[in-house]
């Protein structure tokens, strides 16, 4: 009689543990599931207050040209004729002479708003994010070039190959939600 | 014998694989890569040749703000503001008065027997006791108060925000405004691109204002008329860079300016006329920052130059060689 009570009660410790697992089992997947729904994923991006423009993002990323653009805060901008981020510094002329810009590729249009106002933009076709631009608003003026990367662009690599040779660490992941870390009120008018 | 070759064949790619990883790895460490074509090197413009500069530091002291705000003098007292205080200290960094505020001063100056510390939109009036006799309200929706300056008669405010300088009387009256406008069909007057607008009176009685858009020092009468001015544009040592600069300036006994600038920061001595006379404090001397803040700077009557260093959050001395 005992015998069969030891017998019956460890299939019932064997059945309640195997519905015990089966439990377990089935809230982690809801889990995981719900974490899924209510999370999204992460993404690479700038910090442009770390970001102290070596040029780097130009050569490193896998994408030809890089993904890595740069990108204009207008309200911090004073949208002025003398313009540290459109100009060389010897500039012979403020004007929109190609020896006169400082970006390689020609990708800041200057715009004459009224005298002696000037407004810059970014022609994101052209420009390869090497940050000369930036460094120059930065250096001798309001800051208000920086540089993103554009998730519309980005491959989203696992291991971001301009992240790895970042001097400043500049790069790091986001969520994807709040994908941009953008100076001032991104507002970039067309 | 046949295994004993694909041993090795593996041993080998292995250590190739191996080779490869190591190689790269140490080819993208950032000290280690290559000149970057693309890199846009200032460094120039931050090299001083040595026989330019005409003061050293001296000594420099703690001032105890956490976001120093502005800097004047009035004899061998220094009036400096910031957080929600002002304070006066000796030339020997002594204590002699600390006043606390509501609100952020934004800049101080000393004319006669009066303070006068900005609030953005306000003007406050106090004795050199510290006690607060007037405060005047200014007007408008963008004002923003960034330098205060005054003679005998007249109190000059700089409005940033408007783009303007407004004449008072010492009882606090609004006298007139002035744009800057040589003529009333120019298109323009003061460019401000930021909020760094600064004005000061010299020894003569002449109000002197920086039009920071064009990099020049202009001279108005009192009544908002061009007399003179004189202009330095670009990176070089002698001139001024980028926009907004010179960010602050003050005189010294001779009519000198003394010029800070932002980003490219450096404090330079120009003559009355205009003329680079040289450098006080090159670049080299302020943090290595990207966007450097130009210190605001004060002369006592021994003719020091004060910095107030707005990243270091000291106040640096220097007195000439």
């Amino acid at each position: 009689m005992e015998k069969k009570n030891k017998a019956q009660s460890r299939r019932k410790f064997i059945r309640n543990g195997a519905r015990l697992s089966l439990l377990l089992s089935l809230g982690a997947v809801s889990a995981a599931a719900l974490r899924k729904v209510t999370t999204d994923g992460y993404v690479w991006q700038i910090d442009p207050f770390k970001c102290t423009q070596c040029g780097r993002c130009a050569t490193e990323c896998v994408m030809t040209p890089s993904a890595v653009k740069c990108i204009h805060a207008f309200d911090l901008c004073g949208y002025c004729d003398l313009c540290g981020g459109y100009l060389k510094p010897d500039a012979n002329a403020r004007s929109t002479a190609a020896e006169n810009q400082l970006c390689p590729t020609a990708a800041i249009e200057r715009k004459f708003i009224e005298e002696p106002y000037f407004e810059y933009h970014i022609n994101e076709d052209l420009c390869i994010g090497c940050a000369k631009c930036v460094k120059g608003c930065t250096s001798f003026g309001n800051g208000s070039l920086h540089l993103q990367i554009m998730h519309h662009l980005c491959v989203n690599c696992n291991e971001c190959s301009i992240a790895r040779v970042c001097p400043s660490d500049a790069i790091s992941r986001v969520q994807a939600s709040e994908a941009y870390k953008v100076k001032g009120s991104w507002t970039n008018p067309t | 014998m046949k295994n004993k070759g694909i041993v090795i064949f593996l041993i080998v790619l292995a250590v190739v694989i191996i080779a490869v990883m190591v190689g790269d790895w140490y080819s993208k460490r950032p000290d280690r890569m290559e000149a970057n074509k693309f890199e846009y090197n200032i460094e120039e413009f931050r090299k001083v040749p040595e026989e330019l500069i005409l003061f050293k530091e001296v000594k420099n002291f703690r001032v105890g703000f956490e976001n120093p705000a502005g800097i004047t003098s009035s004899g061998d007292t220094i009036y400096l503001v910031g957080d929600q205080k002002l304070k006066a200290i000796d030339i020997d960094g002594q204590l002699l008065l600390e006043i606390d505020f509501q609100d952020k001063p934004t800049t101080v100056e000393v004319e006669g027997e009066n303070i006068y510390l900005a609030f953005g939109k306000s003007v406050k009036v106090l004795n050199r006791a510290g006690e607060i006799q007037d405060e005047w309200n200014i007007e408008g929706e963008n004002t923003y108060v960034t330098a205060i300056s005054g003679k005998e008669d007249f109190v000059f405010v700089a409005d940033a925000g408007n783009r303007k300088i407004l004449r008072y009387t010492k009882n606090g009256n609004l006298l007139d405004s002035f744009e800057g406008k040589a003529d009333a069909d120019d298109l323009h007057g003061f460019i401000i691109p930021s909020p760094y607008f600064d004005i000061d009176v010299n020894e003569y009685g002449d109000l002197w204002a920086v039009n920071p858009g064009i990099h020049s020092l202009e001279q108005y009468t009192d009544n908002g008329n061009l007399r003179e001015h004189w202009q330095a544009s670009g990176a070089q040592t002698e001139n001024f860079s980028g926009c907004c600069n010179p960010a602050h300036f003050c005189f010294l006994e001779d009519g000198s300016f003394v010029t800070s600038e932002k980003g490219l920061v450096r404090i330079k001595i120009y003559k009355s006329s205009g003329e680079f006379l040289g450098v006080v404090a090159p670049p080299t001397k302020f943090d290595d920052k990207i966007e450097g803040q130009a210190p605001d700077v004060a002369v006592d009557n021994k003719g020091n130059i004060y910095a107030l260093d707005f990243d270091r959050k000291v106040l640096r001395v220097f007195e000439k060689n």
